[in-house]
């Protein structure tokens, strides 16, 4: 289904606006109606924007008393009916750990846009950093998989947040726009589209919401309110939600299908993109802000003739592992530089034969192109 | 032709160096270029030496921020200090001819722009000396048109403060102009040109 331009929203045309304005009227142009929400830097303007837009729309915007009270709001205006939203950086990202293993638990879709400073801890407000990739993948407690985008620019701040959107309603998950202050400050022309696709949630009462006996390990969700007995709990249910704390086999399946509904749809989820790859003997990962420095070094060193290319993570989980495995055999080598200590890394060396060496910055500041294309052509000769 | 014109606006915190930024880059949005730009954030915003960073091309730049500006705007002496030092060797410093007093020696062109004082003296208010300069700096580089200018000028203030705006930008352009007539040197030739990086099929 596609959603054309409806009362309230910017008509489509170019505009300038910051990744974090992007980010909100993505989530507006999606269907977004509800917004919880408290103020951090440097996520702030997300909320800001929420607070004087989503009235415009229709939707309701609340300002919580905190980080958790603020994904629990969420979590219950989905259960309504609602397309929900929070934004944050990593201290209310980190207090967010809580619902969020709810979220994944009671299968609730909603949207989380995480738009990372330097951490740990309050770390460096008005900073950058990449830091919160694996909390995004292992925050919460138990076995579960989750979905993160990486956007690179204001239009895919944009552009993300409808897809969170949709990911999030298709595969009742929370998905975590994993964005970076460079990206949420930065200020780009953006184009508006007229329309953007609309995924619904399957609101069919008659079979069992939590059942897991769905074909493609998706269950329907029904509101509150529209006719169905719901039982939502974050302790073990069986189909129907009533609660099984101590039935392994409920268990097992449980666990398995909050794992294998996402793990089964890789291919569904996963986008990469490349540059200059054809004949690369050194293949640059890099994903987010990041990938702005790195391709600016990419696109130089090809001038100077030297075979280098570079596949940029959209998806970050579930890691793209078939995509990075297929494009990374037979290079001679895989350079990933990161705005943290090592985390996508590991992930890429899982997937590829070849040697992977790692560039780590964690001052606070974007690396700059002329970093990398010292790095990367002292790797490349 | 270049691929990318970068640009860096500097001064005080409160002369509204963000605001410039903010302004030129929504002009070159509407003249149908690619703008990206970024600046000083939280307490930098307010400090002494506050910048607005904007890079222009004719199509989507892979990296988003200043390299190496070809153009320095400066509205303050410690800004200016700060920042000229970047400034690319082919590069154009415009000051505000009241608040800055370039080095010597330097290679790059020094262009004075009186735009505080005509603020104040020309139009009583000292707050649109960033708009005098902007339009100084758009007249006499010609980077972006002067009615993009002016259209996202006045929709980014509010009502109420249109008028003196207008006024503002109208008094810049004719800085810019007879800036422009007085140089015995010609400017960069700061034509772009449409390369752009693409992804693989």
């Amino acid at each position: 289904m596609s959603r054309s331009r409806t009362e309230g929203l910017l008509p489509p045309g170019d505009y300038y606006l910051s990744g974090n304005e992007a980010a909100a009227e993505g989530a507006l142009a999606v269907g977004c109606d509800f917004y919880a929400g408290y103020p951090i830097t440097p996520s702030s303007e997300i909320m800001e924007r929420m607070a004087w837009r989503l009235p415009e729309v229709g939707g309701t915007f609340v300002q919580m008393e905190d980080e958790i009270g603020s994904l629990c709001a969420v979590i219950g205006a989905a259960w309504a009916g609602a397309k929900a939203m929070t934004a944050t950086s990593g201290p209310g990202f980190s207090l967010m750990m809580e619902p969020l293993g709810y979220a994944v638990m009671t299968e609730t879709p909603l949207v989380i846009m995480d738009v990372q400073r330097a951490g740990p801890c309050t770390g460096q407000a008005t900073r950058v950093g990449a830091g919160d990739i694996m909390q995004a993948r292992w925050g919460a407690h138990g076995d579960y998989q989750i979905i993160a985008l990486s956007p690179w620019s204001v239009q895919e701040m944009f552009d993300m947040a409808v897809q969170a959107f949709n990911l999030a309603e298709r595969f009742r998950v929370p998905v975590v726009l994993l964005a970076e202050e460079a990206v949420g400050h930065l200020r780009e022309r953006i184009t508006l589209p007229s329309e953007v696709t609309v995924i619904q949630r399957d609101r069919d009462k008659t079979r069992p919401p939590f059942g897991s006996e769905e074909p493609d390990g998706v269950p329907p969700m029904p509101a509150f309110g529209d006719g169905a007995d719901l039982l939502v709990t974050g302790s073990t249910h069986d189909e129907w939600g009533f609660r099984k704390t101590e039935d392994p086999e409920v268990q097992r399946r449980l666990v398995t299908r909050l794992s294998r509904k996402i793990l089964d749809h890789r291919a569904e989820i996963c986008s990469v993109e490349t540059y200059c790859m054809e004949d690369a003997q050194v293949m640059v990962v890099a994903y987010g802000f990041t990938a702005r420095s790195a391709l600016h070094a990419v696109r130089h060193l090809r001038g100077e003739g030297l075979e280098v290319g570079m596949m940029r993570l959209r998806t970050l989980w579930p890691f793209p592992e078939e995509a990075v495995a297929r494009m990374g055999e037979g290079r001679a080598r895989v350079l990933v530089p990161e705005m943290n200590l090592g985390q996508i890394q590991g992930e890429v060396q899982k997937a590829v034969d070849c040697p992977v060496e790692a560039y780590h910055q964690v001052n606070g500041e974007v690396i700059p192109p002329s970093v990398l294309l010292k790095w990367i052509r002292e790797r490349s000769l | 032709m270049k691929e990318r014109i970068e640009i860096r606006l500097c001064g005080f915190g409160g002369q509204g160096i963000v605001l410039m930024g903010l302004v030129l880059g929504e002009a070159a949005v509407r003249d149908g270029l690619w703008a990206a730009g970024s600046n000083s954030y939280g307490a930098q915003a307010r400090g002494s030496a506050c910048q607005s960073e904007v890079v222009l091309s004719r199509a989507p730049v892979d990296y988003p921020r200043v390299l190496a500006p070809d153009l320095l705007v400066a509205l303050s002496q410690e800004a200016y200090e700060r920042y000229v030092i970047d400034l690319q060797k082919e590069g154009v410093a415009v000051y505000d001819a009241g608040l800055v007093k370039p080095r010597g020696g330097l290679p790059q062109p020094h262009i004075p722009v009186d735009a505080t004082r005509t603020a104040v003296e020309g139009l009583s208010q000292k707050q649109v000396a960033n708009m005098v300069m902007l339009a100084a700096v758009a007249a006499l580089t010609g980077i972006v048109s002067q009615k993009a200018l002016l259209g996202a000028a006045l929709d980014a203030v509010p009502a109420r403060l249109r008028e003196i705006n207008q006024r503002a930008l109208e008094a810049g352009f004719r800085l810019g102009e007879s800036a422009r007539e007085g140089l015995s040197y010609p400017l960069p030739d700061w034509t772009l040109c449409e390369a752009s990086a693409r992804a693989d099929a």
